[in-house]
């Protein structure tokens, strides 16, 4: 080991990118502006569903039912019809998510306590279709409350008490983007440190210059350490950007020590490394390297918690998770900045991190060693 | 167009990149059918200049024309007729020798019917019909510049820029390119070429000796050489150095270059120095093996000659 | 244009994938790896999701209540602790999503029909566990009160708290399963990777010096960005076939549509995606900057933006006129359409032609930008 000499080397694969030098900026200032635009146009409850009404009853009652669910904020109209075929139409074409059918008679039906309204969801995209379900829902069963009331002569306080009441923890406001924009601050810094670590090796092997720097008077180590440090600092910087447009944008708290977590953020910098330089090396061209990071990136992602809750996959998938670097990760980021943890509570996570960094870092150095010949 | 009038033309041609001037005011002819040498040190402007003639640069200042075609407006006009060799390899290492061949034989719109032909001649032509099916970069450097060559001529171009073809490449794969050029040329093929190698200029029917981006001589080898002012002497001496300190103070002595284990040493005349000379030798007891009038090599009038261009400027 | 450069082009951009069995492989199965797994992991429901109760009356009614609370498959009884400190703690460590507070007069109230002393923390961290927390708990709940109201109210027996029955349908995914209509969704995103694959070609080939002997050709400059997309279309085909076969046959995602109309809507996707990728990586000098651009301005939008976990409708209006500009959205309703309601050209034509437009589009910014020439 000799640090000068790493240093140069540092240097000269920084130097590569002179041509490009808007390169490293574009990538770290445009991952920080993708994260602002993307944070901002997901990290919202899901509004304007376009809803059909379809109105048989044109009472009183039915308009009471039809203004509460507008009431919810879901919902935009997109049009009152006057039969099915039309609504048919439209969950065909997609262009609506719900749509409410309200029977003719359905005032006198609510007096006998038998009334019915028919949902029709548009079941091809079940996640917008979900939210518009549970909106009316809650509507259908705050009114038939009410309604029910009414007719047991009761006062609504009098069972006030029986709804539940609800507390959110960590979370008060109920922000969407205290659960998007870590997830994906976490997605987007581990594509970037193992895209540029996977590259590192691939390209030199591409362009054949790895024999050039093989024969050069490095040592493996040096080698490998010098082609980290320039990776290691753009994830970092990366990170911290990141982390400023989540804080400062997005008004995600960090309530837990900073310290921690850029400590524990390099650490997991280091472990993706590995990976990354893996990679590089099973990779004749800089394209297959590419593809595999796009594949492994896929995989990690899965664990982080953005688009599932990972308690809810397969058996065998949530043993799996166990030894993906990013869902511990995440557990991190989430812990420190929305539940202030500390070593106490997250040393099982830095535990694993630290198993599965020692891990994949012997494995990769070792075999990144042994490739470079 | 009459065939004296240049097919290759340039006035005052410039490529101003972002720091630095690497044609300036460039004039040069090429008349149809002549074998011209572009000569020059690395950084003289030799590339940029044939990568402008190829039309794959944008002239900053002046103008040209190739075939008759003007470079700034017609460029596209132009790559049908030329055939453009860059100086590093650049054929796809990916596919074989045939593959490359079929791929350019295909862009330059060779039909079907004469591809085989051509290509069986000019693999025969350059000595790779044994490596047909090896791929591009697992070629020696010397197969690769044949190979590139190759797909240069596939199109049988009226016009060769070639850049650099003989750097890196052995003595003897580098007399048989020079072979393959001096056929071409035979057949009419109007061929531009750069080269590093002085020794190289012989065998151009016209060589431009170039430098920081400009032409400061254009003629026949033989006339740049006898171009230059005085007489040329070799002069094998035991202890060279002081032969040289000798001869330097003495007059007429108007340059000393080291070539292997022998100086030499141009003077104004020979018939009325020699002699001086070989007293001044004797009398500080210099042993010297030979002195005899050597012929000017084109290396030696290269730098002659830009030494006089720079006591003009 | 001439055809025959196109094809030569396209030949050799093919050999680059077909030489190397690593470069062969990985191209033909990423997508396909990517959407099984992803597949796998993403549609599951939400089951399991741990809460702890406290249970601060511990009487036979609030026992009887926690019982039923935790009945199903969905929730999942984690811990019975004896204090809120406890209840913290287990949020902050993660360990659950939902906690159920039992009140000391629990028993009392209800029989008094006073109301239903409880309280549902969840973690706001997760909302999608937790509010599912929330949904299944106050159902239950709901349930126990209207039987207790029922009992006691005399007179009122075999009412029903819920007096509007809701009939709730879902069309052509009567479940609601997320994995129905999520993977005809990644479908649209994992086709986009050939897209990030031909953002590299002008890229590798300036890298690696070839260009510079290519430009020198006579060969258009259409041909060549062209010829750079073909094989990539075929390379999406092979993906489209591969796929719907996998999504059909071992994922039981119905496929109500004409295959062959979806085969031809997706190479016009096909054409939009891989113009646009070509586009975004060719004035870049290394493959390296190729890909970091790619990645922002391809790979992250169409995971984001294009409306397969985030519907489009309710994002803001700069980040929907960026979504209508990416193939993958129209592409994203196109194969939802085509899978699920099974609809044709009169209804998915409008997607068509946004296609063709984009694709015409970013192809002729990139002939009009790019120049056949070097530096």
């Amino acid at each position: 080991m000799n640090l000068r000499r790493i240093l140069s080397l540092a240097w000269k694969d920084t130097l590569h990118l002179r041509h490009d030098w808007w390169l490293p900026a574009f990538m770290l200032l445009g991952g920080a502006m993708e994260l602002l635009l993307i944070g901002w146009a997901t990290s919202r409850p899901v509004t304007n569903l376009p809803l059909m009404v379809l109105d048989g009853d044109q009472s009183r009652a039915s308009r009471t039912f039809v203004s509460a669910v507008m009431n919810t904020g879901t919902f935009v109209l997109e049009d009152y019809v006057r039969d099915e075929v039309a609504i048919r139409e439209a969950l065909a074409r997609g262009t609506i998510y719900a749509a409410v059918i309200i029977p003719p008679g359905y005032a006198e039906q609510i007096i006998r306590g038998e009334s019915t309204i028919a949902v029709l969801l548009n079941g091809a995209e079940s996640i917008p279709a979900t939210e518009a379900l549970r909106a009316i829902e809650g509507v259908s069963s705050e009114l038939g409350l009410a309604i029910m009331l009414e007719r047991m002569g009761l006062d609504p306080q009098d069972v006030e008490g029986f709804l539940p009441s609800l507390r959110v923890w960590f979370n008060e406001s109920l922000s969407e983007a205290y659960y998007t924009t870590p997830a994906e601050l976490g997605l987007m810094m581990e594509f970037t440190v193992l895209l540029f670590a996977a590259l590192s090796f691939s390209r030199e092997r591409e362009l054949g210059t790895l024999e050039q720097l093989l024969v050069m008077p490095y040592s493996r180590l040096e080698l490998i350490v010098g082609k980290s440090i320039p990776v290691i600092a753009i994830g970092f910087i990366d990170f911290l950007l990141m982390l400023g447009v989540v804080h400062f944008f997005f008004d995600v708290p960090i309530r837990g020590s900073l310290f921690l977590l850029l400590i524990l953020a390099l650490g997991y910098i280091l472990v993706e490394l590995g990976k990354g330089m893996v990679i590089s090396v099973v990779s004749r061209t800089q394209h297959q390297a590419f593809l595999l990071v796009l594949l492994v990136g896929m995989v990690d992602f899965m664990f982080t918690g953005y688009a599932a809750p990972v308690e809810s996959m397969p058996a065998i998938l949530q043993y799996l998770a166990n030894i993906v670097p990013a869902q511990h990760w995440l557990e991190i980021v989430r812990g420190i900045m929305l539940k202030a943890s500390d070593l106490r509570v997250l040393w099982p996570q830095i535990v694993a991190l630290i198993v599965l960094g020692l891990f994949i870092g012997t494995f990769s150095f070792r075999y990144v060693r042994r490739a470079l010949y | 167009m009459p065939p004296e009038s240049p097919i290759i033309q340039t006035f005052g041609l410039t490529k101003q990149f972002k720091h630095v001037r690497a044609v300036d005011s460039l004039d040069l002819a090429v008349r149809p059918g002549e074998l011209f040498g572009l000569i020059g040190p690395d950084g003289a402007g030799k590339t940029t200049t044939l990568r402008l003639l190829a039309g794959l640069l944008d002239i900053s200042d002046g103008s040209a024309t190739v075939a008759g075609f003007d470079l700034k407006s017609r460029s596209e006009s132009i790559k049908p007729l030329i055939g453009y060799m860059a100086q590093e390899f650049s054929l796809y290492g990916e596919l074989t020798v045939l593959e490359n061949l079929r791929f350019f034989s295909e862009l330059y719109d060779v039909s079907r019917s004469e591809r085989r032909e051509r290509t069986d001649r000019l693999l025969e032509f350059a000595g790779l019909t044994e490596f047909t099916d090896r791929r591009g970069k697992l070629l020696s450097g010397g197969m690769k510049k044949k190979l590139a060559l190759a797909c240069t001529l596939i199109h049988r171009p009226q016009i060769l820029l070639l850049d650099e073809p003989t750097t890196g490449v052995d003595p003897i794969s580098r007399r048989g390119f020079w072979d393959i050029l001096t056929e071409l040329h035979l057949e009419g093929t109007t061929i531009l070429v750069s080269t590093p190698y002085m020794d190289e200029a012989d065998r151009c029917t016209r060589v431009g000796l170039m430098f920081g981006g400009q032409l400061f001589a254009c003629d026949t080898p033989l006339a740049i050489r006898a171009g230059i002012s005085g007489d040329l002497v070799a002069l094998k001496a035991a202890d060279w150095r002081r032969a040289k300190s000798i001869l330097q103070d003495l007059e007429g002595v108007l340059e000393i270059q080291l070539y292997g284990d022998a100086l030499h040493v141009r003077i104004d005349s020979a018939r009325k120095r020699l002699p001086r000379i070989k007293r001044e030798l004797r009398r500080n007891g210099v042993d010297y093996r030979s002195l005899r009038p050597a012929p000017v090599r084109m290396e030696e009038a290269f730098l002659s000659l830009m030494g006089q261009r720079e006591q003009k400027s | 244009m001439a055809f025959r450069h196109l094809m030569a082009v396209a030949r050799k951009e093919l050999a680059h994938i077909l030489r190397d069995g690593w470069t062969l492989s990985l191209v033909l199965f990423t997508p396909l790896l990517v959407l099984i797994l992803m597949a796998y992991a993403l549609s599951a429901d939400i089951q399991h999701v741990p809460i702890a109760v406290l249970d601060r009356d511990r009487s036979p009614a609030s026992r009887t209540f926690v019982a039923q609370i935790t009945a199903g498959d969905d929730l999942e009884l984690y811990a019975t602790v004896e204090d809120l400190g406890a209840v913290e703690d287990l949020f902050t460590r993660g360990e659950i999503k939902g906690a159920l507070i039992i009140a000391p007069t629990f028993a009392a109230d209800v029989a008094s029909l006073k109301g239903m002393p409880i309280q549902i923390i969840i973690d706001g961290t997760e909302p999608e566990t937790g509010g599912f927390a929330v949904e299944q708990i106050g159902r239950r709940a709901a349930e126990f009160a209207n039987a207790a109201i029922v009992n006691q109210l005399a007179g009122a027996a075999g009412e029903s708290l819920q007096t509007i029955d809701l009939r709730v349908r879902a069309w052509y995914n009567p479940s609601l399963e997320p994995r129905v209509d999520l993977i005809p969704g990644l479908i649209s995103l994992v086709l986009a990777f050939p897209a990030l694959s031909a953002a590299l070609t002008l890229a590798r080939e300036r890298e690696h010096g070839t260009l510079e002997q290519l430009l020198a050709t006579p060969i258009g400059r259409g041909d060549l960005l062209l010829g750079k997309i073909v094989p990539y279309i075929i390379v999406g085909l092979i993906n489209v076939i591969l796929i719907t076969a996998v999504a059909r046959v071992w994922f039981r995602v119905p496929f109500n549509g004409n295959f062959a109309l979806y085969f031809g809507l997706s190479a016009l996707f096909m054409f939009a995606a891989l113009s646009m990728g070509v586009l975004v990586g060719m004035f870049m000098r290394t493959q390296a900057a190729a890909l970091a651009l790619s990645f922002l301005l391809l790979f992250f939008p169409a995971f984001f933006l294009t409306g397969i976990f985030f519907p489009i409708v309710a994002m803001p209006e700069i980040a929907r006129l960026e979504a209508m500009g990416l193939p993958g959205t129209h592409y994203a309703i196109i194969t939802r359409g085509v899978f699920l309601p099974g609809v044709g050209i009169e209804v998915l034509w409008p997607y068509a032609v946004m296609l063709i437009f984009l694709g015409v589009v970013f192809t002729a910014l990139a002939a009009l930008f790019f120049r056949k020439k070097i530096g």
